[in-house]
């Protein structure tokens, strides 16, 4: 093995129970490289992550680092020797300080009492080599999620990190906090330090990565120079076949006059304010802001997640009082969060539960419940969305992130609603899922229903959106329609919010 | 996944090897253990801690907890035992003492859902409240002399062989475990139990459904006080005194898991039977008592180790 390797896997197979998830994966890394890990939800990337640093003891094959095989008995032995993680789902402990978050269980110590003088003045350190203008001193939950995972690259840091994963780490940062870890990302490859980069997002390897590696269905497919590939080479070796990776509207559009929601000065104090808006039959309501606009919770508080202060919401002509998701759903109004792990799936549900969990009084046959009948449907389902494994038994949690998405989706799909509101519905899913899911908007419009779709990424928004309701800090600054879309004009109305020629209207 | 299904069996198949385990020992030690009616001995002891626990498992299942299970029961005891010797019809006093569970167990399920109190410190408090009730109904005196029929009607012997009250226990595990497992009642309290919030955003009404699970205890706590009224002949208002604590034992020797979620009627079933297999084994074997302390709260340990244990074996 040559110097400049660091990491190198060796025939990795990992088989779970019915998957095989990694399949006689061979590549290297070297020292000092952005290197990206690509492939479609499913592929095995977190499998080879978690292999790598010790979730998972039992697989077959090698992983060697600079030259000498490891197996670490769990993460934190990974964690010692210098390989670190940021995980998606940011694991630090709210109650405690940053400081304490990032010392411990190796908290500085005098004699048997914690140094906390030590403790933050180490932390401190840190923190200013990454610029955060945070302090240890702070407790965590008082900060965004883009500060969350500023902490865990701190934690990297501290425990002298040689190699840091990162795993979707952008799935849930704003476009300023993408662009403060790119930085940050530059500067710890400059000092040396190896890093790993998971991303469904395929514009951000062309602007962070040195090399990408391809894993297709647990298999290595090749390891591409960014430089000279493009972005339609690296889709097709991931997918195996040519997909777009745009978003846009392949059927005419379909929105007719009839109003089938009406919002009128909805308000939720403290987060937002007389919003009032209509949606039209067939129509897909596009939501744009920045992350803080509070779109999620006037979405919530259509659906009933949430009980409004004041405002109307008016379904079909009726005035309704949702108070809770029941009431949402009996107004054929269904939501498709954005948190899949904490609000979309059950864990310890199988798929044909999580999909069935929202129209179970579908499948009765008297008082009992038609277990068939009821894995029947999930079939149909999981079918629609492509699911991997299709296996209606299956346990939902164990599903690779992006399946999980589709589960969720799954499940609103099989109800009778006739109003779809998704918050993010293509988080976390790779380039053909974006797609199918794209048609899968399509197709509802097509049948009458109408959307609502939030969603942070401009180019999803406008290129699947009939018009665009922009928001800024809890209120509502503008409507656009399809005809004036403009990502200049979105990030406009979602960060100054004034409207100079509008005002008299 | 047939793999999946697979573990689910073995699970409860794990506690059947146990309970086989434990009769070779015992037979070995004393011949007597394994005579016919020995095992109906164990099989009744057990079903007064096989009613509540089997009720309490549907707490436990929602990721809650029910303590105040043995002053439900000491309740019931003293209410239908006032009615019984008064001379009110056993059928009519059987009914109203499972109505009085239901709506004791209803009223803990609305203190945790509408008031939002955590089902530890709600059903701490009405452990405490309920208890008081029972003094408050007798006086602080035992409800005596029983008639006969009821006594006979619950805890008679079919053919004079079988006693009821394991007809009573084996009924009411059967028609648990159909609404655990073929209702919609039965899914959600699974899915309340894994994800509450995701289970409410599907439009699930989260707060009948728990409702209804403590109510449900509430009748295994009654069941139980019936089979116990009907084999003392008197009512105590001090009956049932730390019994949430062999119930909760049970379900976790079959398997329940305390964060929710996870469990079955069965595993809860065979977790009281091995319970109390365990404590004839150590009384005819001659241990002494304080050994038998020792022993149960030690396979209780022991049981949920290996699950764990278990547990983690899948997962590689
Ligand atoms: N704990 C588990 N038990 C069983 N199967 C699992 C488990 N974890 C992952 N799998 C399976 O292994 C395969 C690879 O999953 P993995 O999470 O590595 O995919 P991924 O490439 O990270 O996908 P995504 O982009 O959706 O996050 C999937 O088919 C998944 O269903
Ligand atoms: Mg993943």
């Amino acid at each position: 093995m040559s110097d400049q390797e660091i990491i190198q896997f060796n025939n990795v197979t990992k088989v779970f129970p019915g998957v095989k998830a990694l399949d006689k994966v061979s590549f290297k890394i070297n020292k000092g490289e952005v290197h990206a890990l690509l492939g479609e939800n499913g592929a095995g990337k977190s499998t080879l992550l978690n292999i790598l640093h010790g979730v998972y003891q039992g697989y077959e094959g090698k992983v060697l680092i600079k030259n000498d095989v490891i197996k670490f008995g769990n993460p934190h032995e990974a964690i010692q020797f210098g390989i670190s993680k940021v995980h998606q789902e940011v694991s630090l402990i709210p109650e405690l300080t940053v400081g304490q978050n990032i010392t411990l269980n190796y908290e500085p110590k005098k004699k048997l009492l914690i140094d906390y003088d030590k403790m933050h003045e180490e932390a401190n350190k840190i923190l200013d080599k990454l610029h955060c203008n945070f302090r240890s001193k702070d407790l965590v939950k008082n900060l965004s999620i883009g500060e969350m995972q500023m902490i865990s690259i701190a934690k990297a840091l501290f425990h002298d990190a040689k190699v840091i994963s990162l795993d979707e780490p952008t799935a849930s940062l704003t476009s300023s906090e993408t662009e403060t870890l790119f930085r940050i990302i530059r500067e710890l490859k400059a000092n040396g330090i190896t890093i790993i980069y998971v991303s469904h997002r395929l514009e951000e390897i062309f602007k962070i990565a040195d090399k990408a590696t391809v894993l297709r269905d647990g298999k290595f497919i090749r390891t591409f120079d960014v430089e000279d590939t493009t972005k339609d080479e690296l889709i097709k070796s991931m997918v195996g076949r040519d997909v777009s990776s745009f978003a846009k509207r392949n059927k005419p559009r379909r929105f007719s006059e009839e109003v089938v929601l009406e919002i009128n000065n909805l308000t939720l104090e403290p987060h937002f304010k007389d919003i009032s808006f209509k949606l039209r039959k067939g129509e897909i309501l596009g939501f744009a802001g920045l992350v803080g606009a509070k779109r999620t919770d006037v979405v919530r508080t259509i659906f009933g997640a949430d009980h409004k202060d004041e405002g109307e919401i008016i379904v079909h002509g009726n005035n309704v009082d949702i108070k809770s998701p029941l009431d949402g759903l009996e107004n054929g109004i269904g939501l498709i969060p954005e948190n899949r792990k904490t609000q979309g799936f059950v864990k310890n549900l199988n798929n044909a539960n999580n999909i069935g969990l929202a129209c179970l009084e579908n499948f009765k046959d008297l008082i009992f419940l038609d277990h068939e009948e009821k894995i029947e449907n999930s079939k149909v389902f999981i079918d629609k969305i492509n699911l991997k494994p299709k296996d209606p038994l299956y346990l939902t949690r164990e599903l690779s992130g992006g399946n999980q998405q589709k589960v969720v989706l799954a499940k609103w799909l099989s109800t009778n609603v006739d109003i779809f509101i998704f918050d993010e519905p293509t988080k976390g899913v790779d380039v053909g899922a974006k797609q199918e899911i794209y048609k899968l908007l399509e197709d509802l419009v097509a049948q009458g229903k109408s959307i609502i779709m939030v969603s942070s990424e401009l180019p999803e928004v406008i290129g699947m959106s009939d018009r665009i309701v922009v928001m800024k800090e809890g209120r509502l600054t503008k409507i656009l329609d399809y005809k004036e879309f403009s990502e200049e004009k979105i990030m406009h109305y979602a960060m100054e919010g004034t409207d100079v020629e509008d005002k008299e209207v | 996944m047939l793999k999946i299904k697979k573990f689910k069996i073995f699970r409860e198949f794990g506690i059947l090897v146990a309970l086989f385990a434990m009769v070779i020992i015992f037979t070995a030690l004393n011949p007597i253990y394994i005579s016919f009616n020995n095992i109906i001995d164990i099989i009744q002891q057990s079903a007064i801690n096989g009613l509540i626990a089997i009720g309490i498992t549907f707490a436990i299942l929602t990721a809650g907890i029910d303590l105040s299970v043995g002053s439900t029961l000491a309740i019931v005891i003293v209410v239908v035992g006032k009615f019984l010797t008064s001379g009110l019809n056993p059928i009519i006093a059987i009914f109203i003492g499972i109505l009085i569970g239901f709506l004791l167990g209803v009223f803990n399920g609305l203190l945790i859902t509408k008031l939002k109190i955590q089902p530890f410190v709600a059903t701490l408090g009405t452990m405490s409240v309920y208890r008081g009730i029972a003094y408050v109904i007798t006086g602080g005196w035992p409800v005596l002399n029983m008639p006969r029929d009821f006594r006979n009607l619950v805890s008679g012997r079919v053919f004079n062989i079988i006693p009821i009250p394991i007809f009573i226990l084996i009924g009411f595990a059967i028609i648990t475990h159909i609404l655990l497992n073929h209702t919609r009642f039965g899914t959600y309290v699974y899915s309340i139990g894994g994800n509450e919030e995701a289970t409410r955003l599907s439009g699930v009404n989260v707060e009948k459904n728990k409702v209804l699970a403590y109510g449900l205890v509430g009748v295994g706590a009654a069941l139980a006080a019936l089979v116990l009224l009907a084999r003392l002949g008197t009512g105590e208002p001090t009956a049932g005194q730390g019994y949430e604590l062999d119930a909760i034992a049970a379900a976790a020797i079959g398997g329940t898991s305390l964060a929710g979620g996870k469990g079955s009627v069965l595993g809860t079933f065979l977790g009281a039977i091995l319970l109390s297999a365990l404590k004839v084994g150590l009384i005819v074997t001659g241990v002494d008592t304080f050994w038998q302390f020792i022993a149960t709260g030690s396979i209780i340990i022991i049981a949920v180790y290996l699950e764990h244990v278990q547990s983690q074996l899948y997962k590689k």
